[in-house]
């Protein structure tokens, strides 16, 4: 159990932390651009900018006008050939689609000619493969054709599910690593540099006490920090968490108490303040990639799949996404919950065993 | 009555100028130290007086001998030991952002006891600091907080190292009247010093270090008497530098 000692020692490093106001401001200011971003952006993609230009001017090709000018993709913009281009160019426009004399023939139309500025736009099979696909369903449409095959996509799990209600969960986490390692590991080089430790230690006070107390006062702090993202993303972005806020707010402290201890690890192998940045990103780095953070692992190539699980930032991930997006309990008896527990033994194991209080000889 | 034991107490460090060999910085002293007298450990630097200190107060472990303190041996009870001694540091380094009342709090905590931050203020003359940060004191106020942390939990044996170094003579006298008094109230004080005049002024007994080594020891009085050169025929003559330069040599050692 936690001691008096523990507690007030703790206390007084949220006094500490709390008085470092432009580490305060920083640390929320990122959640709030974060949050900017993707309320501005709405989650949906922008219309692309369509020049036509009809050569044609018949029935047909107006009829095929009107119907492009219908589709939500595209944002039309009629003009000559001449003037569409120089917008091309300029960047104005995405893409132009020339309709050709020929096009008032239905046995033979002739072909659409789509120009393009190959070298401004990233995603030209993309915005080839849907401008096909939307003429092909005008041009069923004209010719009066029932499509044989629709594809309709249903989630299994029946729920409203965006990109960014699978993101924000892999991003607390990521941010809680980022927080926990920084408020540990870098405090401990500085506080080791300084002396500040060996004044420290020169009391009875023994390395669990030392650890538990910042954990505790980092903890609260991360969880003001989370709980701010939080609630942009839940009043702003409007995400859901089916699984309700407790269990999330469970592993999240699960996750700090990991990387906390983690971080006095790292902090205790680096000996020196430059040498604990590379340290501590070859720690974070590998697990942004391989974390399921932006992406879900089943993505990754299959042999990385097993180590990829077994990181602590995917166990930590998984178990927010499942309590975010599919309302699972923090202590389903999976194979994630299993490795939050492993981790949270070998982190704590690891962070006293290896505290390192003096000057290290360099 | 001796309060502190020290036997045959050694300290290796690697060798900088011989890979894989080691180095004695402490080599098989002995030492006994009274209850409520003032110890001072002199030596040039480099001589293992700091090594010999940290290792008294279970901040160094002891590679071999022992280190009885109060009945306590430190080796094997280090955190018993830190119950009952006061430590004052070289550096002076503490948590930015709390001042110097949070801070005495802060350490009364940590020997799981309270403090009245004012009153321990006051006896080092540093009352109307209470809300200063440490970084704003002038370095003799620095020293002398740093004692008022030492003394957070009223030990029974204090240790100095080097308190007066770069103190202005002012700040100096006004350190060693700090310990004569806690001196006076029964507190054991142990002291490392490069300054001839403090250990003289301060020390009831003192022990001079070399090289890893105890190269003498006794009251300053008698040290005088014993190695200070010839001249006068008066009957004390030369002062404590003088028997500090015969037994060490007259050569820089930085």
């Amino acid at each position: 159990m936690l001691t008096k000692l523990q507690l007030h020692l703790a206390a007084i490093f949220v006094k500490i932390f709390y008085r470092d106001r432009q580490a305060i401001f920083f640390s929320l200011l990122f959640p709030l651009i974060f949050t900017g971003i993707f309320l501005f952006s709405d989650g949906e993609p922008d219309p692309l900018k369509l020049g036509l230009v009809n050569e044609s001017n018949n029935e047909l090709s107006i009829k095929f006008v009107e119907m492009v000018k219908q589709e939500k993709f595209f944002e039309v913009k009629e003009g000559s050939a001449s003037e569409l281009k120089a917008e091309l160019i300029a960047g104005d426009q995405t893409a132009i689609i020339i309709i050709p004399r020929s096009f008032n023939n239905l046995l033979d139309p002739g072909k659409l000619r789509l120009l393009l500025d190959a070298s401004q736009v990233r995603q030209v099979d993309a915005i080839q493969d849907s401008l096909e696909a939307t003429l092909l369903s005008i041009e069923r449409n004209i010719r009066n054709i029932e499509p044989m095959f629709s594809l309709q996509l249903e989630d299994v799990k029946a729920r409203p599910q965006r990109y960014i209600d699978f993101l924000l969960p892999g991003i607390l986490a990521y941010m809680l690593m980022n927080l926990c390692i920084a408020g540990s590991g870098f405090n401990i080089v500085e506080y080791r540099r300084r002396g500040i430790l060996k004044r420290l230690f020169v009391t009875p006070i023994q390395p669990k006490d030392f650890i538990i107390s910042i954990v505790l006062a980092r903890m609260l702090i991360i969880m003001i920090q989370l709980s701010v993202i939080l609630a942009l993303a839940i009043g702003l972005l409007k995400i859901n968490i089916i699984g309700g806020l407790l269990p999330l707010y469970g592993t999240i402290l699960f996750g700090a108490f990991i990387f906390l201890c983690v971080g006095f690890f790292l902090g205790s192998l680096a000996k020196t303040q430059e040498s604990i940045r590379p340290i501590v990103l070859l720690f974070t780095f590998p697990q942004l990639i391989l974390s399921g953070i932006f992406l879900p692992i089943t993505s990754l190539p299959d042999f990385i799949q097993p180590i990829a699980h077994l990181l602590p930032l995917s166990v930590i991930a998984s178990t927010m996404r499942d309590i975010a997006n599919d309302g699972a309990s923090l202590i389903a008896m999976n194979l994630n919950f299993l490795g939050i527990i492993l981790w949270v033994l070998i982190s704590f194991f690891v962070a006293t065993k290896f505290f390192v209080w003096q000057k290290v000889a360099s | 009555m001796s309060i502190i034991t020290v036997s045959m107490l050694e300290k290796h460090y690697p060798d900088p100028e011989i890979k894989g060999t080691t180095f004695a910085a402490v080599n098989k002293i002995n030492l006994s130290i009274n209850a409520g007298e003032i110890f001072g450990l002199l030596g040039p630097n480099g001589a293992g007086k700091t090594s010999t200190l940290e290792m008294l107060e279970g901040l160094n472990e002891i590679d071999g001998g022992s280190v009885v303190i109060d009945g306590i041996d430190v080796k094997i009870n280090p955190y018993e030991v830190k119950k009952i001694i006061g430590v004052q540091l070289q550096s002076n380094e503490y948590f930015d952002r709390l001042n110097l009342s949070d801070l005495l709090t802060l350490f009364a905590n940590l020997y799981s006891t309270t403090v009245d931050p004012m009153h321990l203020l006051a006896k080092v003359n540093l009352e109307d600091k209470a809300n200063a940060k440490p970084d704003d004191l002038s370095g003799g106020q620095k020293q002398r907080f740093s004692i008022a942390c030492a003394l957070v939990h009223n030990p029974r044996i204090l240790f100095l190292d080097e308190p007066t170094t770069g103190l202005d003579p002012q700040a100096k006298r006004n350190l060693w009247n700090l310990a004569k008094d806690l001196n006076a109230d029964g507190m054991t004080i142990v002291l490392t010093t490069h300054n001839m005049e403090e250990a003289e002024h301060l020390c009831d007994r003192i022990a001079i270090m070399d090289q890893g080594q105890i190269i003498a020891e006794g009251t300053p009085q008698q040290l005088i008497l014993d190695h200070a050169p010839e001249p006068p025929k008066a009957a004390l003559h030369g002062n404590i530098e003088d028997v500090f330069l015969v037994l060490t040599g007259h050569g820089l050692r930085d």
